[in-house]
């Protein structure tokens, strides 16, 4: 049997009463979604969030919406992204792109650097915390310094909110230029439903009025219930977070280098060659990130405590091996 | 049917284990002496052994120089028809991949160290894609995939992605004293390496082929030429393709002057730059970072000496890469030799990537 560890999922399952609304969903599948449906979604983000739901844009995964963003907000802006990160910006020739480079072994921001380059509108994109190294990339203090500037516009993307517990959803009404995307593949254990939203500021709200929001029933009925009954997620990510720190600890005595951060997944760095493919081959799968970025870094989502101790056990053999 | 040539440089590695660094020129019969062993076969059978794909006809060099490690497989082969000695030299390997070469090959995969990949680079050129298995002492050329598993892979997935990689010339005797000292001798063209891992979710970060994005440099350099300015540039082949577009021919691998749309100098060293700086005042360098690591400045051009970089503003400085190529890099790097020009040297760039696009970086 593999292991994923690859694509930072949530090993656990969705509760019961999640599939059971999910499967309430598919008995009206012969219907477009009711909009009182979406708008009962809305209510709940808005609760959890504690937002107004009238700042929500709902969406089939918030890559979508990041697409609509740079799409909508590009065209007479700059665009500023950091390297790594998750956001893959295809755009179009006339658009500058300004890529930072995260450096080893802090993959910190450079508060200066960024704050020099924001003489021209722009457009920033950026995974707080960032994926692949789990770091948390922004504070209140650089936010708010950010958005003081006009003319630019901030978007962070918090996946994995639920695993850092840092978000600047409370500036969303203060700042006009800020707007956040979220999802609930990761903590909430949906990634199969790819169900994702925008939070925003007032300058995005405006441009987002007539934005249609296409989502299937059995969706939008398990999230409602997810949101509904959030402590089951609560103490999967609780878990989750347990076993980082365990994986972390085992790490170390094994000799292996990695990187603390924020999610639900492990930066690792190791000389041994061939480290993904040992690993495959004994059934484990996990992120080889040199096809894109550096040479012996591989990150590792966290599974099932049962599938972390193979996945320990596999390295450690590795590791003696080589 | 898909005809792959396979050369194994069987004294390739074997100083390393005895402490020898190399094993170029006379070095080798010395790591004989102190019992060095041949580390060549076990690289070359592990990957053998890992090819699944059975449309391949290998042509393959004779004896201890491939065929040997060949016949224990199930492939199709033919072995070139030369014959070679007790002992093998550069002159073998060169002279068997010309004929390789003459057999139409598609691919060469080729075993060895750095010394090995600039002996195949003089007969190929940017000609046909290699593979590079490492099994050197120093492999400081980036030409090499990654393991005997990787290059496995690359085969059985018919890669038809190739991207050009430095070859380096490090110098030896340096080398054993401790220093680091490379020239650029060369590139060789070699596939992408392939994702190890299927149904990955997360697209690349590197949007552009390395093609274009190397246009893409050259027209961003083309449309803001001062006429008054004298344009060094540095060696490369992103330098090339900008040399190109403006329609002159560069030296692949040396520094050349470049003014109002005319070569005005080729291959300069340190004094002929000198005297360029000393009579044009509005000098502008550009430069891309050579080999893994990321130098832009104090390895693989050595010409650009302190005394050199002393008289250029930092601002004046352009640096360009493609997008795959930065996107590697963990960070520039330079190492002139003069403490305080590495330190006006280094903090954040601007690197050059397209016509609109632009990477940060930091120089270490």
């Amino acid at each position: 049997m593999t292991i994923e560890l690859f694509k930072n999922e949530n090993p656990y399952l969705p509760a019961d009463n999640i599939l059971q609304a999910a499967e309430k969903g598919l008995e009206v599948l012969n219907r477009y979604s009711k909009s009182a449906s979406l708008n009962a979604l809305k209510k709940q983000l808005g609760k959890y969030n504690n937002i107004s739901p009238d700042r929500i844009v709902l969406s089939h995964g918030s890559d979508l919406l990041l697409r609509e963003v740079i799409n909508i907000f590009s065209n007479d802006r700059n665009i500023i992204r950091f390297s790594p990160s998750f956001f893959h910006v295809s755009i179009n020739q006339s658009i500058k792109l300004i890529n930072i480079k995260l450096s080893p072994p802090d993959f910190t921001i450079n508060s200066g650097l960024l704050l020099s380059q924001l003489n021209e509108p722009t457009l920033i994109v950026i995974d707080n915390p960032n994926n692949p190294t789990g770091k948390l990339m922004l504070n209140d203090n650089l936010v708010e310094k950010i958005l003081q500037n006009k003319n630019v516009l901030l978007l962070v993307d918090e996946a994995y909110y639920e695993f850092s517990g840092k978000s600047f959803v409370n500036l969303i009404e203060k700042y006009p230029n800020l707007a956040i995307t979220r999802t609930m593949d990761k903590a909430f254990s949906l990634a199969g439903l790819r169900f994702g939203y925008l939070l925003m500021g007032d300058y995005f709200k405006e441009h987002f009025k007539d934005f249609p929001s296409y989502l299937a029933t059995p969706s939008i009925f398990a999230a409602i219930e997810a949101l509904k009954n959030k402590e089951y997620m609560v103490q999967n990510v609780k878990k989750i977070l347990f076993e980082v720190k365990k994986i972390e600890d085992n790490l170390l005595k094994i000799g292996i280098q990695y990187f603390s951060g924020h999610a639900n997944f492990i930066l690792v760095k190791t000389e041994i060659p061939d480290f993904a493919i040992k690993l495959k081959k004994a059934g484990v799968l996990v992120r080889d990130l040199s096809d894109e970025w550096l040479n012996g870094y591989y990150r590792i989502s966290v599974g099932l405590p049962e599938e972390n101790e193979i996945l320990l056990s596999m390295i450690k053999k590795i590791k003696n091996n080589t | 049917m898909k005809k792959i040539g396979l050369i194994v440089n069987p004294i390739a590695g074997m100083g390393g284990s005895v402490g020898l660094k190399g094993t170029d020129g006379n070095t080798y019969k010395k790591a004989l002496k102190l019992g060095a062993k041949p580390t060549t076969p076990q690289r070359i059978e592990e990957t053998l052994a890992l090819i699944k794909r059975k449309d391949l006809c290998f042509i393959v060099a004779p004896g201890k120089m491939g065929e040997d490690y060949l016949k224990k497989y199930d492939f199709k082969y033919e072995v070139v028809s030369t014959t070679i000695g007790e002992t093998t030299s550069a002159d073998d390997t060169k002279r068997i991949v010309k004929e390789m070469l003459n057999k139409n090959i598609d691919l060469l995969i080729f075993v060895g160290g750095d010394g090995t990949a600039r002996d195949v680079y003089d007969v190929l050129g940017l000609s046909i894609p290699v593979i590079g298995i490492p099994s050197g002492v120093k492999m400081f050329s980036p030409v090499f995939a990654l393991s005997t598993y990787a290059a496995a892979e690359i085969i059985d997935k018919n890669s038809n992605q190739f991207i050009e990689k430095e070859v380096l010339d490090i110098d030896e005797d340096a080398f054993r004293k401790g220093k680091l000292g490379a020239k650029l001798y060369g590139y060789l063209r070699v596939p992408k390496n392939p994702s190890l891992l299927q149904n990955k979710k997360e697209p690349s970060n590197v949007t552009k082929p390395e093609a274009i994005s190397k246009k893409e440099i050259a027209q961003y350099i083309l449309g803001r030429i001062e006429p008054e300015t004298f344009y060094i540039l540095g060696p490369g082949t992103t330098l090339a393709t900008i040399s190109d577009v403006m329609g002159l021919k560069k030296t692949l691998l040396g520094i050349d002057a470049v003014n109002n749309g005319k070569l005005f100098g080729a291959d300069l060293n340190e004094q002929a730059l000198l005297k360029l700086m000393a009579i044009y005042k509005k000098i502008k360098i550009i430069v891309t970072p050579i080999g893994g690591n990321g130098f832009i400045f104090g390895r693989a051009s050595k010409q650009f000496t302190p005394e050199v970089l002393k008289l250029v503003d930092k601002t004046d400085i352009i640096i360009v890469a493609t997008e795959d190529k930065i996107s590697r890099l963990e960070c520039l790097r330079v190492d002139t030799g003069d403490v305080e020009v590495d330190k006006k040297l280094r903090g954040y760039v601007k690197v050059i990537t397209g016509n609109k696009t632009e990477t940060l970086i930091e120089v270490k």
